[in-house]
Order: structure tokens, then sequence, then C-alpha cells
């Protein structure tokens, strides 16, 4: 199990891929960010991107499953997050884009009232082309290693 | 059309009505971040949240649905670029009902002569008016179209 205590300022993740269908991105947008560029291919042609483009949201969805599976690979003692501190829609995600993911943590602390520690990172997603579509810079909690754990290591 | 010129900084808007489901709580959760205290009853209750949660990506996401049906009608609106000091503040739960406060902080002309870029702090609260997210949206605003009034 990766606890709070292992992970060093500097430290780069790999996240895996995905490649986003225009099933998939109509489906998202219709839910919850139904706004023309999302969810109709015509009306998008004539906005400013020109084309059908996938919801930032659902992008950052894209990240975080992403995540939730390297912390699984990882065996990470993940435990939520209390937020981000920015979020860049840098460049559209199109259908059929293939989107991969890296991290670099940034900075370590441990809460002071309950057993966890924080870890600042910087999320970046690309497109096939190796544009960054997404940066972001956000927060998670892991568990702290038990103390009978420490002192046997 | 409320273009750019036309918002004012320190204006504010509430808006939305979006009732939280287990089953969507679960099928979100099962999409995008399949994590123990968004998918799993029993594991919930033993987690530091002591019950099934929403997914916070899943609360943005409601946010945004929020924003579409009931802010940006009527705004010459393009997207957003972004967000900063996003926090997700208290847990979503299953029955919970939210809703949107907003105030334009500041505009940002930019260099585009057809866009600029309006900051918003957003506020989404549940049922008892506890705040449970908050984030400061960078909204597109397009520029009123010289000649038209």
């Amino acid at each position: 199990m990766k606890h709070w205590e292992d992970f060093e300022i500097g430290e780069t993740t790999e996240l895996g891929s995905h490649r986003i269908t225009e099933a998939e991105i109509l489906a998202f947008a219709r839910k919850y960010d139904p706004q023309p560029f999302h969810t109709d291919p015509v009306a998008a042609r004539a906005s400013l991107y020109g084309g059908l483009i996938a919801s930032g949201w659902h992008t950052c969805a894209l990240m975080m499953r992403l995540s939730v599976e390297a912390n699984r690979r990882e065996q990470a003692a993940a435990t939520g997050s209390p937020g981000l501190d920015s979020c860049r829609w840098l460049k559209p995600v199109r259908p059929d884009d293939v989107l991969t993911g890296r991290t670099e943590v940034l900075e370590t602390w441990p809460s002071r009232s309950k057993p966890i520690g924080f870890v600042r990172r910087r999320i970046e997603m690309l497109n096939q082309h190796g544009d960054v579509v997404v940066a972001i810079v956000g927060i998670t909690m892991y568990r702290r290693r038990p103390a009978l754990e420490e002192a046997a290591s | 059309m409320k273009y750019f010129e036309d918002v004012q900084v320190g204006e504010t808007m509430r808006f939305g009505r979006y009732e939280v489901t287990r089953e969507e709580i679960l099928e979100y959760a099962r999409q995008f971040d399949p994590q123990p205290f968004h998918l799993d009853e029993e594991a919930a209750r033993q987690s530091l949240y002591g019950g099934l949660i929403a997914s916070g990506w899943h609360t943005g996401a409601m946010f945004i649905r929020m924003v579409c049906d009931g802010m940006i009608a009527g705004n010459a609106t393009v997207g957003a670029k972004g967000f900063d000091d996003l926090r997700w503040i208290k847990p979503v739960r299953p029955g919970d009902v939210l809703s949107v406060e907003s105030e334009v902080r500041e505009k940002i002309e930019g260099r585009r002569p057809d866009f600029g870029t309006v900051k918003i702090e957003s506020r989404i609260s549940n049922q008892r008016g506890e705040v449970v997210m908050s984030l400061v949206s960078l909204v597109l605003y397009r520029r009123r179209p010289s000649g038209s009034a």
C-alpha cells in the first residue's frame, strides 16, 4: 500500500490513455453541458471551435478516471480531494482524440487533525499530437502509514 | 443579448435547482470516479465520509448543467478557459438539492478584439444553505459587434 509518506516531490506518474468517441462527447454534453458546440455537430461547425468539442468537464472526468486507475495500480491510499488551485482548458478535445495523462508531485504536507496527508501535483492531459489539452494543479489526500507499520519498516 | 461590455463587476445571479439522486451518483462514479466512497454504500459508511458521497467532479458537472439551464441564456458566452480555486467544501449526498449563487469578480480585456474574459465566483449550496463547492470560472464573452445596440 502506498501511503502519504511514500510520495516524493518531483515524482512523476504516467496515466493511461483513453480514446474519446463522438458518442461519448454527445452523451456527456446532453446530460451535463448542453451548449451547441458540445451537443450538435452541425451547429459546432459554425461555432468558434469549427467542429464538435468535448465539454471541459468531460475531459476532467476522464482525467479523474485515469487517475483512479493509476492509484489502483500503485495501490495508493487515496481518500479524496479538497480541491484544485487551477484548471485551464488549453486546446479543444475532438472526437477520436486519444488522451493520455501525466502527473508530477509539487508539494506534500500532513494534516494537523486527521491521519492523512496532502499531495499537490500538476496534472496534464495530452492529445495524440502531444498538445496539452488541459493543465491542472490539484490536491489529493492520502492516508498516512499506520504507526505500527511505521515502526516495523 | 448580453455582451462582454454589458457585464458589470459585482453583479450577482442566483439560479439552479438540481436534485441529486443515488442512481446518478453511482452512474457517474462507475463511469468516471470509481472510488469506494462514491460507489459502494457499505465501504462509504466505513470511510472518512460516513456514507455515500458524489464525486467532486460530478458536483462540477451538475454545476455546469445549472449554468447552462439558468445562467447563459441571453448571454454571449462561448465557453470557458478554465477555473481557479475550486474547493470541495462539504460532501454531496443522495437527496441533496443544489443551487448556485454567482458574482462577477473581474473583467479582463485581453488581446483579442472579439472576446473578453469574465471571472465569475460561484458558490454551490445544498438545501440547508451549506456551501458544498466554490470556484472562480474564467468565462469567455463575445464583445458587442460594432453597429449593434
